[in-house]
Formats: structure tokens, sequence, C-alpha cells
């Protein structure tokens, strides 16, 4: 197995065994929500108040297809930035776009709402393409079941199996892996002893949803007032249902120097490959990216390669192959936490292989990260390059920036713009997913302040997000 | 209890949550745009509400049509006070 000449390329081979297979991509980022059904969490509001950003972030799979696949989408991509797409080189995949606009089931659920375009998907089926999904669930099987795409993935129910964070820490466990101090809990009553435990050694615990997607449905308790605060509201609709059931995993919330995240996949045979370490990048707290090479010492990168064969040699065990995200974390200890939570699907990361393999050089840096942006009107493809300026023009010699997704910059303005005009003019948040090439995380940290700084001049005025 | 108190109110759990002081909310004010809440910071301030004010959440019935602003929040919270006999 080999990226050598094509990370997408290579990624097919491990799925199918062959590397000019054609696949249908279907981006469906919080594919949790489906495995998460089943699974009692931490109080939620239904709805998302991101949903729209979310949806439009399926984009991100027009640079991971190769020009030869197909790319599912609830909306065509913008005409400026597919000529972009192919003026960097990466080119763009057909385009397969539902009868209308996603709702809350996702772009899968609008695919199955589209009688024309299930019937080009047999078509497309039977020419030999996989039907590739960011993560299966019933839905994803229900589009190949009518269409005859073959899935390029495992079952839908060894998906919700591996993927939830009592499953990574038991995992964690059993192969011996350091884990943080924590607790999974199946009940309230559990929950309870939990946090019992961990808030008797003085220091904030955090609370995760078995099957929460990265960042939401999780909670940090730094005192036992706000512990109780969640016990009170958990055993108050325990109480209203007549059921104590609660899928959540309790961990100390341990000092660090940074998050990590890693890539492998596991092929069809069960051979293991460590694709890359990747470091978080916050700003006051707020997760904007990630950066490459993670500052790691080489016996620490030794310690995450071991997890890794570890790690995919249990889940081809249980059934699993494909590509796995692992979240981890570096400790103000200098201690590797090798296993925060298994995310055993397409990553975030995993969009960027395909241009890391196109714009990095050997013992170059790359940063991965979206730019928000404060906008009153929707913006033009064309005013973002204009901002940029020669910033966008695709890298050259190992130097420069790449947009990764547009469609996130404007995806919020519908509902923002909606209602009735208020003073200050109503406003919405938009982002710009890119990714940064240089020489070194000098020539990084230089060319994302020029970046920010051209594309500040698209907000509106106020305080940017 | 009125509205303004419950603004108040409001203030005060923003306050605890965004760990900056938060003061002079107007109903038009959004949770999300312009505070920069999440559904993590959702969950928070509403448990801290129910501390600060004798009001009961239903954990089942919570919908993000209701943290819109500052001014859907309040009549959330106003009518979980009605259905919690207070």
């Amino acid at each position: 197995m080999s990226f050598d000449d094509g990370y997408t390329a290579g990624l097919k081979a491990a799925l199918t065994g062959d590397r000019d297979a054609r696949f249908v991509w279907l981006c469906n980022f919080e594919v949790e929500n489906q495995w998460a059904r089943s699974y009692t969490g931490l109080p939620a509001a239904r709805g998302s108040a991101t949903a729209a950003t979310v949806q439009r972030m399926e984009e991100l799979g027009a640079l991971l297809a190769e020009p030869t696949d197909y790319l599912l989408l609830d909306r065509p991509l913008d005409e400026g930035y597919r000529g972009y797409a192919e003026k960097t080189g990466l080119g763009a995949p057909t385009e397969l776009v539902t009868a209308a606009p996603a709702a809350a089931g996702g772009t899968g659920a609008a695919v199955l709402d589209s009688p024309e375009l299930l019937e080009r998907l047999r078509r497309i089926a039977r020419d030999g393409a996989y039907l590739m999904p960011m993560g299966n669930s019933a839905q994803e099987e229900r589009i190949g079941a009518l269409t005859g795409l073959r899935p390029a993935v495992p079952d839908a129910a060894t998906y919700e199996r591996v993927n939830s964070k009592i499953y990574s820490r038991r995992v964690a466990e059993e192969l011996g892996l350091r884990t943080i101090p924590g607790h999974c809990c199946e009940t309230v009553g559990q929950l309870r002893h939990a946090l019992d435990e961990q808030l008797g050694e003085d220091r904030p615990v955090i609370v995760k949803d078995a099957y929460g997607v990265s960042g939401k449905g999780l909670l940090v308790l730094d005192s036992r007032r706000k512990a109780d605060r969640l016990l009170r509201m958990v055993e108050r609709r325990a109480a209203n249902r007549g059921d104590d059931a609660l899928h959540v995993v309790v961990e100390a919330f341990l000092p660090k120097r940074f998050d990590l995240n890693y890539q492998f996949t596991v092929d069809r045979r069960g051979r293991v490959r460590l694709d890359f370490v990747k470091q978080a990048l916050t700003a006051g707290g707020v997760h904007l990216g990630h950066v490459m090479p993670a500052d790691l010492t080489p016996a620490q990168q030794d310690e995450l390669a071991t997890a890794a064969v570890a790690l995919g040699g249990r889940l081809y065990a249980d059934g699993f192959f494909g590509v796995v995200g692992v979240d981890a974390l570096l400790g103000a200890d200098d201690l590797v936490y090798p296993v925060l939570e298994i995310n055993a699907r397409l990553n975030m990361s995993s969009y960027q292989g395909r241009i890391t393999e196109r714009f990095g050089r050997p013992g170059g840096a790359a940063l991965a990260r979206h730019y928000p942006l404060r906008l009153a009107a929707p913006l033009p493809f064309e005013a973002v390059t204009d901002a940029l300026g020669a910033l966008a023009e695709p890298p050259h010699d190992g130097e420069g920036l790449v947009i990764t997704c547009f469609g996130t910059v404007n995806a919020q303005a519908g509902d923002a713009l909606a209602g009735p005009p208020t003073t200050p003019a109503p406003h919405f948040n938009g982002r710009l997913y890119t990714m940064l090439f240089a020489g070194d995380r000098e020539g990084l940290d230089a060319l994302d302040r020029r970046v920010e700084a051209a594309l500040d001049r698209l907000n509106t005025a106020g305080r940017t997000p | 209890m009125e509205r303004h108190d419950v603004v108040a109110a409001v203030e005060k759990a923003l306050s605890e949550v965004l760990e900056q002081p938060v003061t002079g909310l107007t109903e038009e004010v959004r949770l999300f745009e312009d505070l920069h809440l999440d559904s993590t910071s959702v969950l928070e301030m509403l448990m801290a509400l129910e501390d600060a004010i004798d009001v009961s959440v239903d954990p089942e019935n919570l919908d993000m049509d209701d943290f819109k602003s500052v001014g859907t929040l309040t009549d959330y919270v106003l009518s979980q006070q009605t259905t919690s006999g207070v």
C-alpha cells in the first residue's frame, strides 16, 4: 500500500484493491447524528446553529475526489470556485446535484428524494463505481441498495460500533495505551459515580457524548456546583422517561501543550499505515485548524505510530477497514495521550491529503485553517480572490495558499439576512477554508498573517468572530 | 417574573458562561452570531439559569430556535415558568 503516486488512488487501492476505481463521494459531515439515534447523551437543543455551514463543508470533497470521480452535492459548486479548482491543477469531479437543497437529513436524504439522480446513479453503478461516504449509516446503505452502487467501506453497523467514544476508551485501555483518568458511563448512576470520583481529584472534568461530533456534545465541569447542575438535569430527564440510560465518557481535563490528530488507513487485508500526524492550532481557546509537522520528539512520534498499528489491528479485528482519524493530546507533562477519541471515518485532515501531496515539499510546513469572516452580504468568489491578490495564485515551489472550501463563506447568509432590518444592519459569520504551504513554521506564520490581513478588508465593521 | 428580570438573569448566566461581564443586552442581540455561543455554552447557560431563577428546563424539549436571540430566550424562560407552575 503506497500513496507515492497518489493519495486518493492509494486510498482507493486500500479500500477496493483497485487504484483506478471510480468513486461516488458523499461527504456526509455529522453522520454521527445517525449513529447517535439509539444513545442518550447530554441534554441538547434540537437543530444546530451552524447546520448550514456544516452542510456546505461537503464541498471539501471536490479536492479529495479525482476528476474522474463523482461528488454528490445538494447544490452546485460556485462556478468561480470550480474554475479555480481546475486552475490549481487538482481538477474537480463531476457534480451530481440533488433535486432540492438538503433539509435536516443532509445530502443523503436529499439523494433519496431525487428520482432522476437515483436513475443516474444506477447507470453509474452499472459501470462498476463505488459509493464512498465519509461514514456509513443506514441512509447511505439505502442509497447503495436503491442504485446498486457498491460500498467502498464497511457496513453501517460496524461504523456505529467502532465510533462510540465508549468504544475508543475501552479499546485504548485493553490495548494498554496511556489513557486519561476517567470512566465510561452507560447510566445516570454511573455518571454520578464518575463525577464523584473525578471531582475528588480537584481538577476539571470533561463529559463527552458517546457520539458527539468534534466540539459538540461535550461539557467541561470545573466545580461540584456545575456537576450538580448537570446531574439534576439528567436525573430529571431519566425520571420523566423512566429510563436511566446515558452514554457518555467522563475524563479528567488535563493541562496540555497541544492537541494532536493523526490518521491511519487500514486496508481490506488488515495492513495498517500511518498517514500523518498534525498539531491542533488554537487562538484564544478557539480551534482554528491543524499544522504539520507536529512539534513532537522522535520518541513521541514513535509512540503515536505504535498506537496506530495497535488500534488499526483492533479495528480490523472488529470488522473495520478504511480511514481512521484519532484525536490525541500532548500533556503539559510531555506525555503523549494517544487516544482521546477514535473517528473511524474520513476526517477534516483526510480532505487535505491530495492537496498536501501536490503542493507540499519534503521538509516543508503546512497549515490547514479557516478564516472567519463577518459579512453583511453574500460574497462572490471573485471578491475573495481580488482581496487575496497575488496570494490567490496556486502555491509555487512549496509556498502559497489553496482555497479548500468556498461554500462555507456564504452558508449562513440566508438565515441571518431573512429577518427584519435591524440597526446595526444584520451580519453573518462565514468561513473560508484554506491550506497554506511554506518552507518552515516561520514562513507559514508570515504567510498566515498576510492572508489574514488581505481577508480582513472583506469584513464588515465590528468585531470578527 | 417580568421580562426585564429574565433579561437580567440571562446577563448574569452569560457572564458566568462566557467568563466576561455581559451587560446592556437588548432583545435583538443574537446568541450565536453576536455573542458567539455554541451548543455547549447554551447548555451551560441553561444550567446556570436554573440555579439563578426558579425555572425548570425540560431537557426533552429544547429547540435551537428558542436560542436565536435574547428575546426568544426570554420567551422560552417565561414559558417554562408557566409550565412548571411558578
